[in-house]
């Protein structure tokens, strides 16, 4: 899988939550992406994602930097598909982006919080809009 | 006689209050969306000091969930919605500021925002020495450190690709040829949000008398 490595100093930058205020509009939890940045490499977290996938039954398709994580059976609006990208900042600090690509959001957010984030514990450093918990 | 309108005249005016017609009229927003936005200003303006305006702590309270945590780009964004730089941001302010995030509004308008809120010394250009600032700013806050040689080499290379003069900053010609070829810095400065406001803050809704006309 190729990965996409034209981050720019910006893009870091654009990282911060002084500058998001989407905060202000809606809670994180109702959120149809989540981001977060991981301090591991570009294989280790894909392993990772192509784990989670199969342990959640969702058929993968790669193509070029983006991960496509496909459910089979109907939720409330339709199967349950996740986009995931990975963006190279340094080859040991990558930014990871979850996306819902179709079904329904609450169900997408369910998913990351009862499935997704527990299993991704040991690669992710901060979710977007949180601290870095020291552990 | 005095007409009774709408609930908005018998209120005491707050400083910096406009008309939502006005602001309607001027931004992307309708009179609804502007009342929407009316509740959530009144929300962040009174959690600490209910004075009708938001003050730097209310925002880092709104952004961070805490009124004490100082913040480069909460800091750089707070001055750009405080038009006229009076430390406050008020409710005119709030809108007019907000409208440059709205998906409609033009790139160009963005694009020029973004330079002024990175241009941290209001030169007109963003000199290298700012781009690492704010890169190191963005490492402390999310507690990561990289080694001074890791940044040293994204500050090049970012520099390498939009200094195109090579003067060590970037202006604004270059910084717009940067973002067309760069758009993912842009995204920020597009708020999805802003065109579900009367789905968020419906509550208002049932209360107006102004019907929106398109």
């Amino acid at each position: 899988m190729a990965k996409l490595t034209n981050l720019n100093a910006f893009d870091i930058i654009s990282l911060s939550s002084g500058f998001d205020l989407s905060g202000l509009f809606v809670e994180n939890d109702e959120k149809k992406e989540v981001q977060f940045t991981s301090t591991h490499t570009f294989s280790s977290i894909t392993s990772k994602l192509g784990d989670i996938a199969q342990n959640l039954k969702l058929k993968v398709k790669k193509q070029g930097g983006l991960m496509k994580m496909e459910g089979t059976s109907g939720g409330r609006k339709g199967a349950l598909a996740i986009d995931a990208e990975i963006f190279e900042f340094t080859p040991s600090f990558h930014l990871v982006e979850l996306r819902k690509s179709s079904g329904d959001t609450l169900e997408f957010q369910k998913t990351l919080k009862q499935d997704v984030r527990p299993a991704l514990k040991d690669i992710v450093w901060a979710w977007q809009g949180q601290p870095h918990q020291q552990s | 006689m005095r007409a009774i309108r709408n609930c908005f005249c018998l209120k005491k005016r707050k400083p910096g209050f406009e008309e939502p017609s006005i602001l309607a009229a001027e931004t992307h927003f309708t009179v609804n969306e502007v009342e929407a936005l009316h509740d959530l200003f009144k929300k962040l303006s009174s959690s600490v000091i209910d004075d009708g305006l938001i003050h730097k702590e209310e925002f880092q309270l709104a952004l961070f969930n805490n009124s004490n945590k100082k913040n480069l780009f909460l800091d750089r964004l707070f001055d750009l919605f405080d038009i006229k730089r009076n430390g406050v941001i008020e409710f005119g302010e709030f809108v007019r500021s907000l409208n440059v995030f709205h998906p409609r509004a033009p790139e160009a308008d963005k694009i020029a925002y973004l330079f002024r809120l990175y241009d941290l010394q209001q030169t007109g250009f963003i000199a290298r020495d700012e781009l690492k600032e704010m890169v190191l700013a963005l490492l402390s806050e999310s507690d990561l450190s990289l080694s001074n040689d890791a940044v040293e080499s994204i500050v090049d290379k970012t520099m390498m690709e939009a200094d195109l003069k090579g003067d060590g900053k970037i202006d604004e010609e270059e910084w717009k040829e940067f973002v067309t070829n760069n758009p993912s810095i842009l995204k920020n400065m597009t708020l999805p949000y802003l065109k579900e406001l009367t789905i968020s803050f419906p509550s208002f809704i049932l209360n107006t008398d102004v019907k929106d006309l398109e």
